[in-house]
């Protein structure tokens, strides 16, 4: 995982717009979260429109600054996308390897990216929930797993895998994707993807950091989602309202 | 101070521009103002049943506050005011009063003035009129005062209203108002029980502790009372610490408002209403308010158990949304307490699950979830519906539609405010590439629920719903302006977000910490951001927005379409790669425009039976009014999930468009052509007719601009043929498929295989006679507008060389009519047993005259199963007396015989016009994006004579040929049965003939293209009535035929082939000779004849 403190010696940094695109509620959001943040919440609000969180990934040679844009995943919000994938480096692609349709739109997804996208754009597809498929290993337990992500439809049960590694693999190769196998729940492969991505980007398509105010987070991984972030959720409901009493006459006159 | 705030903000309700955003919308482009009735509704957020009957001007006065005790109210509901009112003696004591609007809808009576609006329903308040005079006592006065007159809730003010106008106004209005307070009368039980769920019905009966909050102990009834239910806050505690926000002195200011001022419904709205408001409302309070202010109180009033009969009705059942629903269940508001129970989730599914079966447009956009769920922290699962309706379908349209083109459109209008109201910032966002729509965005589709802290997302709730969507815009422009400094220092996205992010946790801290007053401590970051956005942003009108998305729509809108045209030609699979890019967008718009006239039209013969309907409700009443709505419906943008597919009468218009056959034999009227022009112009791109030439222009018939589309058994089976699901309808893909094959593959094998598959119903690669004559009709269906030839450029119309076109045609019908005689040549024949006992059951009933014989073709498909089994086995190889011949050729109507796959291709080979048709000419007579449909009726009209001669030749050569093909037919088993025969056939062309020249000078269709019409019609007529009389003389070939097949025996692939060696040539003399048809046909026959007779 990329940690946020500084490397002795300065190395050369560049920021890197990366989106995220997939069926609603495959672990988008989930993984950005593992990724900057090595939590998982079972039940992740949904993204509304987009968030936008920040996290480094310290190279050998080179920090890359991962600037992420998280999208919302239901068809609706599809023509919002290009919005957000404008001038992306990077993408990642997520289905559910539990769900067979999420792999159907991760690939109109990856097909809409080819040819709208920036050229030279460094596409990842990843297949996400593999804690739910028991031949894998990679999750603990199956039971109750990813609840909130993948809806009611699941059982307690192990979810039988519905889209298996050879077959998403064969076409990430077709398509020269990059293609891994995760779990935002575990956290198995997920900075490798990123890792990945990081090291996929070419050199010559790297800027320089953007801008001074990127120190705004004060040397650590900026994060700010614009909706339903994991840090200020506790206290939106029981939020102290100082001062609020004199409302009554203090406003609107 | 307070006043003139007021008067501006009622001023903005009775503006037009203040209008629900839908109709803001469809300004653009459609009828432009709004009607009266939708200003009207608008502005007492009336449901849309209501219309504006009656208006007059009047004077309202409220009781004064001193007067205000209980049981002081008259006992009788009516109180007539004898006393003629004297403007001179009105004095301030009487209370306050103000002049203004008086408004009469069906069920509603309603009272506006500049500077305040206030709603009454008058369907159940007791009233009497005089003269100028009206005295209104509201309903739960009435009761309060006559019934139960013990402890009861107080009553409401009574209202007086001085109507100013003539004699004959007034009376007129009254009239109006005792016919609407008789039939109101009947919903009174309704109103009670609508009005029971509201929290002030409770709250205000006289038992009630307004200082302990509870109901006293001992009061009467007490045990009785329930309080209504106030959403999951009454059990899970509401957001916010309750002392904090002062909910209690909220409480009692509230209670007296609604004392003095009515409640539910007939609250009157006073300057304090605004006012208490925005202070932000008490939590039991809350949900009520919200609806009243919404006006989803009125349409729950309209229809209050919609909501339990919506879930009822669909129970059990799926869709697609509520899958997305389940899946978001958990994951909204995951924090509130009530959404961790299955209480709550309980309530959350249920609300977002009847919405998405009323309005199935919609389904479920992510986004609602969050929405509905803070809504029912205050309101019950029934009062959430509603609201949730009123909020998609009238406060935020378009937002969570199926493109939520509503949510992307108040972006750009967002953005369009940012620039104008804060240049500096606008640029500073510019210049460093910043996209404020990704900060905005979730402001505007979850009401900054998702944003702020709940508490103060809940106040902006409160104005929101009182004032309309501006308040978004004016809640917005105030972040911005307020974090402007630290917004200039951003210079990324993730710096921009933080510092919003951190400005909305501090919400609720002081926003001059380090003042030395006290009392501007005390003043919070969201007090600030109030006044802020209400004052400095008081400009931003609901009439701004409503200019500003009619500027910035159109965009929008081809944005969207070209994104979702884009995306659905992408995923249409890999079939259509066959078509061309081009192709393949020219079917999109092609499909779309369709559908889109289509709705358009629906909708306008819709809005006209509704105004007609309306207006003899009406008849005689003050207001003629409503103009239809020009909602535009079918746009790809709105998204509407409704218009994604075709029905039959769809595809046939669509087909209208591409292919010249598909056009109807009689056309419309004049008028109707003239505007085929434009629409045609209007197919290259999408809809660009309704875009550039402002309205569209959409004719009252049924088939709107384009040209009347033809139906035939074509048609039918190529619908058919293209819905592969059997959905009786057909999408986009579908249409895309069942082209690939005939535009793509062009490839004549793969053509005449997918013509024989079209008429091969059972798909036992076979057609039978009943499908040879089917097609054959479809062949000169097909070809009745000309065959398209091979090079056609894009622009050219129909009347290039008449002569080459004119003599193709007539090609192409002589090769039909041979096609069909030699079908039959070539036909094998069912199985013989099945033959055999066909003939018997003949046998049986050789005694009936050739009279019967149409009549008998009539039903068409053999079947065999109702003959008995077969049990003479000989009755095959024994010779058949003449009589038996022609009576079984006469009555047997479905000898069964068929042809094969093989035989047809091999028919079809054997003419080279034929060939031709199915190696480009009818792939080419689909016009697509390289070479799209001309303006094909319109065509310069020739000369009636020089076309009259072509035209009678070709009617001889159809009729000739045709009969010379049955003549031929005929003869070949022998003489024996000519003699009955020939008179009918001669009788046949005959009627051809006359049918013929009667079309020809029939209706006005002059010109080359009428008179091919008129040789193809007739060819028709022709063919229909040769098919009859075909039956029975090929069944007589067939006899003629079995005993030459059954003496070749296995050879019969090998006698195929001589013949079809042997018809080539017949062919090529055909072709030579058009006109000499009949003659060479028969002379052919003959020939064939000997063949058989060998």
């Amino acid at each position: 995982m990329a940690d946020s403190t500084q490397a002795s010696a300065p190395k050369p940094s560049s920021s890197v717009k990366l989106v995220l695109l997939g069926e609603a509620a495959v672990g988008k959001s989930s993984l950005v979260l593992r990724f900057v943040n090595n939590d998982f919440h079972p039940n992740k609000e949904p993204t509304i429109g987009a968030a936008f969180l920040t996290q480094k990934c310290h190279l050998p040679a080179r920090i890359i600054k991962f600037e992420i844009w998280d999208t919302a995943g239901q068809e609706r919000f599809a023509s919002l996308a290009p919005m957000y994938y404008r001038n992306a480096q990077a993408a990642l692609v997520v289905y559910d390897v539990t769900k067979a349709s999420s792999l159907v739109k991760a690939k109109h997804w990856v097909a809409e990216l080819q040819r709208q996208a920036s050229p030279g754009i460094v596409i990842a597809l990843v297949g996400n929930k593999v804690d739910l498929c028991e031949e894998d290993g990679a999750g603990t337990s199956g039971e109750g797993a990813g609840e909130g992500e993948a809806g009611g439809e699941d059982d307690d049960d192990a979810v039988a895998r519905k889209v298996g590694f050879k077959e998403a693999k064969a076409y990430a190769d077709e398509e020269s994707l990059l293609f891994f196998e995760t779990s935002a729940k575990t956290g198995h492969n997920v900075s490798e993807v990123f890792t990945a991505i990081a090291n996929a980007i070419p050199e010559a398509s790297l800027k320089g950091a953007r801008g001074a105010g990127a120190a705004a987070g004060g040397g650590g991984a900026t994060q700010a989602a614009i909706s339903g972030g994991a840090g200020q959720e506790s206290s939106r409901v029981n939020l102290t309202a100082k001062g609020d009493g004199k409302a009554q006459e203090g406003c609107a006159c | 101070m307070f006043l003139s705030n007021l008067v501006q903000k009622a001023q903005q309700l009775i503006d037009p521009g203040n209008l629900p955003a839908q109709l803001g919308l469809s300004n653009n482009d459609t009828s432009g103002r709004p009607s009266k009735a939708q200003l009207f509704r608008h502005q007492f957020r009336l449901p849309d049943t209501q219309n504006p009957l009656y208006e007059i001007t009047a004077e309202l006065t409220l009781p004064p506050k001193s007067s205000r005790t209980n049981g002081t109210l008259p006992k009788s509901p009516s109180q007539t005011q004898a006393k003629s009112w004297d403007k001179g003696n009105w004095d301030q004591d009487r209370g306050p009063h103000y002049l203004g609007q008086l408004h009469l809808s069906e069920q509603f009576l309603c009272f506006s003035t500049v500077n305040t609006s206030f709603i009454s329903t008058a369907s159940t308040s007791a009233s009497s009129s005089y003269m100028f005079a009206l005295s209104i006592t509201a309903w739960n006065g009435y009761e309060a005062a006559g019934v139960t007159e013990k402890a009861g809730a107080p009553a409401p003010p009574k209202l007086t209203v001085q109507l100013e106008g003539s004699r004959l106004q007034c009376e007129r209005f009254c009239d109006g108002l005792k016919k609407g307070l008789r039939q109101g009368i009947k919903e009174v039980d309704q109103m009670r029980s609508v009005a029971a769920d509201c929290y002030s019905e409770f709250f205000l009966h006289s038992d009630f502790d307004v200082e302990t909050g509870k109901v006293r102990e001992g009061a009467d009834g007490a045990e009785a009372r329930r309080a209504p239910d106030t959403g999951l806050g009454s059990l899970f505690r509401y957001p916010g610490n309750s002392r904090r926000l002062r909910d209690r002195s909220k409480m009692r200011l509230w209670y007296e408002y609604m004392r003095e001022n009515g409640r539910n419904t007939t609250l009157v709205r006073q300057p304090d209403f605004h006012r208490l408001i925005r202070v932000g409302l008490p939590n039991l309070l809350r949900g009520e308010v919200w609806e009243l202010t919404s006006g989803s109180f009125y349409l729950r009033l309209q229809s209050p158990k919609q909501y339990e009969q919506t879930l009822k009705k669909h129970e059990g059942a799926a869709s697609l949304a509520i899958e997305e629903i389940e899946k978001d269940l958990n994951r909204s508001l995951p924090e509130y307490a009530g959404f961790q129970s299955e209480e709550g989730i309980g309530r959350l599914r249920r609300v977002l699950t009847a919405y998405s079966w009323t309005n199935t447009d919609v389904g479920y956009c992510q986004a609602m979830n969050i929405v509905v769920a803070a809504l029912l922290i205050y309101l019950s699962e029934t009062q959430a519906f509603y609201l949730l309706a009123t909020l998609c379908d009238r406060l935020l349209p378009g937002y969570y539609s199926q493109t939520m083109y509503g949510t992307l459109l108040d972006q750009r209008v967002f953005e369009s405010l940012v620039e104008k109201t804060m240049p500096i910032i606008w640029d500073h966002l510019q210049r460093h590439d910043v996209q404020l729509s990704v900060v905005s965005l979730p402001w505007f589709l979850s009401l900054y629920i998702n944003s702020m802290p709940l508490i103060f997302a809940f106040r902006v709730l409160d104005v929101f719903f009182l004032e309309g969507p501006k308040v978004l815009f004016q809640i917005g422009l105030a972040i911005l302006r307020i974090n402007g400094e630290e917004l200039l220092d951003a210079t990324d996205d993730g710096t921009f977000i933080s510092v919003l992010k951190s400005y909305f946790a501090r919400l609720g801290e002081s926003a001059h910490p380090k003042s030395e007053n006290p009392k501007h401590r005390a003043i919070t970051h969201f007090q600030a951001l109030m006044v802020v956005a209400f004052k400095e942003f008081d400009g931003i009108t609901q009439h701004t927005i409503a200019e500003q998305r009619a500027k910035h729509k159109p965009a929008v809108m081809v944005n969207i379409e070209s994104f979702a045209k884009r995306t659905s030609i992408r995923n249409l699979g890999p079939e259509s790669k066959k078509l061309s890019a081009n192709d393949l967008g020219f079917l999109y718009d092609r499909f779309y425009t369709v559908l889109y006239e289509r709705q358009q039209r629906a909708q306008m013969l819709q809005a006209e039976t509704e105004r007609r309907a309306k207006a003899a409700r009406a008849r005689g009443g003050a207001g003629s009014e409503v103009v239809a709505p020009q909602v535009e419906m079918g746009r790809v943008a709105l998204g509407a999930a409704s218009s994604t597919t075709m029905e039959y009468d769809a595809f046939r218009e669509f087909l209208a468009g591409i292919a010249r056959w598909a056009v109807t034999d009689s056309p419309l009227s004049p008028s109707t052509k003239a505007d085929f022009g434009d629409s045609v112009r209007g197919n290259g791109s999408l809809r660009s007719t309704a875009r550039a030439g402002g309205r569209p222009s959409v004719s009252s018939s049924s088939w709107g601009s384009g040209p009347e589309p033809a139906d035939h058994d074509f048609l039918h089976r190529l619908f058919g043929k293209w819905d592969a699901e059997s959905r009786g309808s057909l999408g986009l893909q579908d249409v895309v498929y069942g082209l690939a094959p005939v535009k793509g593959d062009r490839d004549l094998m793969g053509s005449i295989a997918w013509f024989f598959e079209l008429y091969d119903d059972d798909g036992d690669g076979r057609v039978d006679r009943e499908g040879i004559l089917r097609m054959s009709e479809g062949l000169l269906f097909l070809s009745r507008r000309g065959v398209e030839s091979q090079s056609r450029g894009g622009g050219e119309g129909g009347v290039e060389g008449e002569e080459g076109t004119q003599s193709k045609d007539e090609q192409f019908l002589s090769a039909v009519s041979a096609f069909i005689r030699r079908c039959f040549e070539y036909a094998d024949p069912d199985h013989p047993s099945r033959q055999r006992h066909e003939e018997r059951d003949a046998d049986a009933t050789n005694d009936l005259d050739l009279l019967d014989l149409t009549e008998s073709d009539a039903d068409a498909t053999p079947n065999p199963n109702h003959h008995p089994p077969p049990n003479d086995a000989f009755d095959q190889t024994t010779p058949l007396s003449p009589k038996h011949l022609q009576a079984n050729a006469a009555l047997d109507p479905s000898s069964p015989v068929h042809i094969t796959l093989p035989t047809f291709r091999m028919l079809v080979l054997a003419d080279e016009t034929l060939e031709f048709f199915f190696d480009s000419g009818f792939a080419n007579s689909f016009h697509l994006a390289d070479a799209p449909l001309p303006s094909l009726i319109v065509s310069s009209p020739l000369p009636f004579s020089s076309s009259a001669s072509a035209t009678s030749g070709g009617t001889a050569a159809a009729g000739s040929g045709l009969g010379g093909a049955a003549a031929a037919v005929a003869a070949s088993p022998g003489a024996r049965i000519s003699t009955p025969i020939s008179p009918g056939l001669g009788g046949a062309a005959g009627t051809g003939a006359a049918a013929g020249a009667g079309v020809m000078v029939g209706p006005g269709k002059p010109g080359i293209r009428g008179m091919l019409d008129n040789i193809v019609t007739d060819g028709m007529r022709v063919a229909a009535e040769v098919r009859r009389r075909m039956d029975d003389a090929q069944k007589e070939l067939d006899r003629g035929a079995v005993p030459a097949r059954t003496g070749t025996g296995g050879e019969e692939d090998e006698e195929d082939e001589d013949e079809a060696g042997d018809l080539l040539d017949g062919a090529e003399a055909d072709a030579g000779a058009a006109s000499a048809g009949g003659e060479g046909v028969g002379r052919r026959g003959s020939e064939k004849s000997t063949v058989f007779d060998r």
